[in-house]
């Protein structure tokens, strides 16, 4: 039966996908290339997003098959999945799920299945699409294979543990809580010391859950591949200090999935280069990402999933691009710290220095150096219900970013999952009249 | 009240005190060194500044009004403040008042370790008690003595064991749950042997028999507040036989073992993990459920409150779990949720007349 799940999970992962894939391009191809809409503000579509939903689609069919042939771990997006990687796990990251469920705006959906249990439609709205689903069984990918492990982290919020906890309850399977201290200016020896121990204690049970062991050269080379992702991933972002940047930060969006879910695998780093060339060759071409790019913003928090389009039509028809995110760059940020030579000791220092685990000092410097780096003269900071983590402190980054930058601040009340918490009327108006406050 | 008691115990004992926002934290190393714990949970009502509005309104009120009136300066009678990180909200108002304005005295935080009971959680907490008691040193004006500790750790025994006597023996105290509810609560900011005195007065007074006659009911929750949701209990006929409250029960500790005081740090930590489980401390939902139950059973309780705080993470998080829990055991369960308002709304008070009234119903015809 092992061995049966285990052809089919590969059979996915290297056919059916790779072959969906060249389907789905033929199928293009014959179609022919549909030219941009004439009026449409937006620079010529990234030829590097058809990968990326073929990369996507095929990690997901492979996950179909996963439980059975695999030992699988359900991770959250913070959590030292290096460890993991070698052992032969595969990793699902509900957050990204979530995402997706929002994007194809199935939160009230899988919401309501769990409200009348009594989750609160106040708790985090991934937290809520996630068991939604679990308890459902309605997903936009199919089918998420059963965990043998779940693993979170507490270095983005507690909320987390909680979710998890809730989770571990269904599945009936281990759970592993990696506790990361906040840091309060600077991380105290034992609060190190204590990451250090969890994480030891991780290999140990990760081990037993799969029965495989790991190689201190198979793990280097796994930390060694995630570090490369993380490298890349930094490189295409920081294609938009260029002028026009040539791609939006909504798009970041969007191409952050490899670097949550694949992060130290070959096939993410791949993408990247890929990604990054192709922005590097806008830059020298200097082709934007909006036609037209009068303004240049920065966005704090996770995006707003169900309305990414909307809002940035809105903002690229009047000239506005989010140029670079405090989301986004977490991603570049946190993985660079960590080091082959040292797997578990750099975890420690990458994986407690997440901006979500550290002090609003500390935020406002990642915001003030992004705001300097990308040159932007405005900022959005996206109050967002559903992360109360990363919002509070928002009202005063807002006064602080003004104060000391001297630009416009905009805090923009909505969620990033659940559109029943967010009134788009009124968040478009609010944000019409920022953009007019420009000119 | 609370600011000339401050006061009095500066005056009398030379006593510095510590604001402490809630809930769990190592209040035995703040009595060993000297230092009044003056806990902070909001306080209930509108909150008592603008500040407030440097949090967005879906944080929970218990922050927003720390917020508000630590910025107001409403607690510079205090000489520190202590953030036992519970929460992320409580964690954010931490960095926000201490970084960003609002509290420009000394500010300590306490990290509970999170997840399951490993080794590595035992010799983290360890740690981070002897750092907290570092720390305090520089506003105690002295570093901690271990034998203050033990001392300290055996009076908060002796109060915990007067708290345990009350809650357990409900039925025997002439005492209405709202005055109950306001002697269990003034621990929050009394020094303990002035708390524990009363505890011992109203012990005094537990009767053979039972004299609380009304039909019993458990309350789940975070904080009870507001109070007058014990007056409204008691006047359609309930009483609370059994507390998880947060603030209330959840941090009286029954330890099953003897504990050796040798090492008092070494006894706080065998305390810590036999204390009822609490979501603020990230205890398995497995476990607390089969506590709730346990209480449940042994107090006769004949119905459910889960009593909680709108946007209260932690707490919401298990609310699915313990209907369910109830719902399995055939018990009746009202859910209630509020924002720490000083009055209980018209309509919460219909809802717990009609409770108490389908509980009796069911006590009767069983």
């Amino acid at each position: 039966m092992i061995h049966r799940r285990r052809i089919e999970f590969e059979v996915a992962g290297r056919v059916v996908g790779p072959a969906l894939a060249a389907f789905e391009r033929a199928k293009k191809a014959t179609r022919g290339k549909r030219a941009p809409k004439k009026d449409s503000p937006f620079g010529p579509p990234l030829e590097a997003t058809r990968k990326l939903k073929e990369l996507m689609t095929t990690h997901y069919l492979k996950g179909r098959y996963a439980d059975g042939a695999v030992p699988v771990a359900w991770v959250t997006s913070g959590f030292p999945v290096e460890i993991l990687r070698p052992l032969g796990f595969h990793a699902v990251y509900p957050e990204n799920h979530a995402a997706l469920c929002s994007v194809q705006r199935l939160v009230p959906e899988l919401s309501d299945v769990i409200e009348k249990d009594g989750y609160a439609r106040d708790l985090c709205a991934y937290a809520r699409t996630d068991i939604g689903s679990v308890v459902s069984g309605k997903t936009p990918v199919g089918r998420l294979p059963r965990p043998d492990l779940l693993c979170c982290c507490t270095n983005i919020c507690q909320t987390v543990l909680y979710w998890y906890r809730a989770l571990a309850a269904h599945f009936q399977v281990p759970l592993f809580v990696l506790d990361t201290p906040f840091i309060y200016g600077s991380a105290p020896a034992h609060h190190q010391q204590y990451v250090r121990d969890q994480l030891e204690e991780l290999v140990t049970i990760a081990e037993k859950v799969s029965g495989a062991h790991a190689t201190p050269d198979e793990l280097a080379d796994v930390v060694r591949t995630a570090r490369e992702g993380t490298r890349l991933w930094g490189q295409c972002l920081e294609q938009s200090r260029a002028k026009p940047a040539p791609w939006t930060g909504f798009d970041g969006f969007f191409h952050i999935a490899p670097i949550v879910t694949l992060r130290g695998t070959a096939a993410c780093n791949d993408y990247y280069r890929m990604l990054r060339d192709e922005l590097a060759d806008r830059v020298a071409r200097g082709v934007g990402g909006i036609k037209d790019e009068r303004h240049r913003l920065l966005w704090d928090n996770l995006p707003i999933w169900f309305d990414v389009r909307g809002m940035s039509t809105l903002l690229a028809e009047r000239g506005f691009n989010f140029v670079c995110t405090s989301y986004t760059n977490a991603w570049a940020e946190a993985g660079s710290k960590i080091d082959p030579a040292d797997p578990i000791g750099s975890a420690v220092v990458a994986y407690t220095h997440i901006i979500l685990n550290q002090d609003l000092p500390n935020r406002l410097e990642i915001l003030s150096r992004l705001s300097r780096d990308y040159s932007v003269d405005g900022a959005v900071l996206h109050s967002d219900r559903s992360c109360k983590p990363y919002s509070i402190g928002q009202i005063d980054l807002k006064q602080r970013l003004s104060r000391d930058l001297g630009i416009r601040v905009h805090v923009l009340e909505a969620d990033h999952g659940d559109p029943r918490a967010y009134a788009a009327e009124q968040a478009e108006g609010r944000l019409t009249a920022f953009m007019e406050s420009f000119s | 009240m609370r600011t000339a008691y401050i006061a009095k115990q500066r005056a009398e004992h030379g006593r510095k005190a510590v604001t402490v926002l809630p809930v769990h934290y190592p209040k035995e190393i703040l009595t060993a060194m000297g230092l009044l714990a003056v806990e902070l949970w909001g306080p209930p009502g509108a909150p008592v500044s603008a500040e407030a509005g440097r949090l967005q309104p879906y944080v929970c009120a218990v922050v927003r009004n720390a917020l508000a009136f630590l910025a107001s300066g409403r607690a510079d009678a205090v000489d520190a403040a202590l953030f036992p990180h519970t929460c992320d909200s409580i964690q954010g108002l931490a960095t926000l008042v201490k970084d960003f304005g609002g509290w420009n005295r000394p500010a300590f935080v306490f990290q509970h370790p999170r997840g399951a009971s490993r080794a590595s959680g035992r010799s983290y907490y360890l740690r981070e008690l002897r750092a907290l008691a570092d720390g305090l040193a520089e506003v105690a004006g002295a570093p901690l003595d271990l034998g203050r500790l033990r001392d300290a750790v055996q009076l908060h025994r002796r109060v915990d064991e007067a708290r345990a006597d009350l809650l357990d023996h409900r039925r025997h105290l002439p005492m209405d749950d709202a005055a109950l509810y306001a002697l269990l609560r003034r621990g929050e900011w009394l020094w303990p042997d002035d708390h524990l005195r009363e505890l011992s007065e109203a012990r005094a007074t537990l009767q053979p028999e039972p004299v609380q006659r009304g039909v019993g009911v458990m309350i789940t929750g975070y904080v009870p507040e507001p109070a007058a949701l014990f007056a409204r209990l008691g006047e359609a006929g309930a009483v609370v036989v059994a507390d998880d409250y947060a603030a209330v029960g959840r941090r009286v500790i029954r330890p099953a073992a003897k504990l050796d005081y040798t090492d008092p740090f070494e006894v706080m930590a065998a305390l810590y993990w036999a204390a009822p489980p609490c979501p603020t401390r990230a205890s398995d939902q497995g476990e607390r459920m089969r506590h709730l139950v346990g209480l449940y059973d042994r107090s006769g309780a004949q119905g459910v409150i889960v009593h909680e705080q709108k946007f209260c993470e932690p707490e919401l998080f298990d609310v699915a779990a313990i209907k369910r829990t109830f719902a399995d055991r055939g018990a009746k369960l009202l859910y209630l949720e509020g924002e720490l308002e000083t009055e209980l709304s018209g309509q919460s008070t219909t809802r717990i007349e009609a409770f108490v009234e389908m509980v009796s119903a069911a006590r009767r015809s069983a």
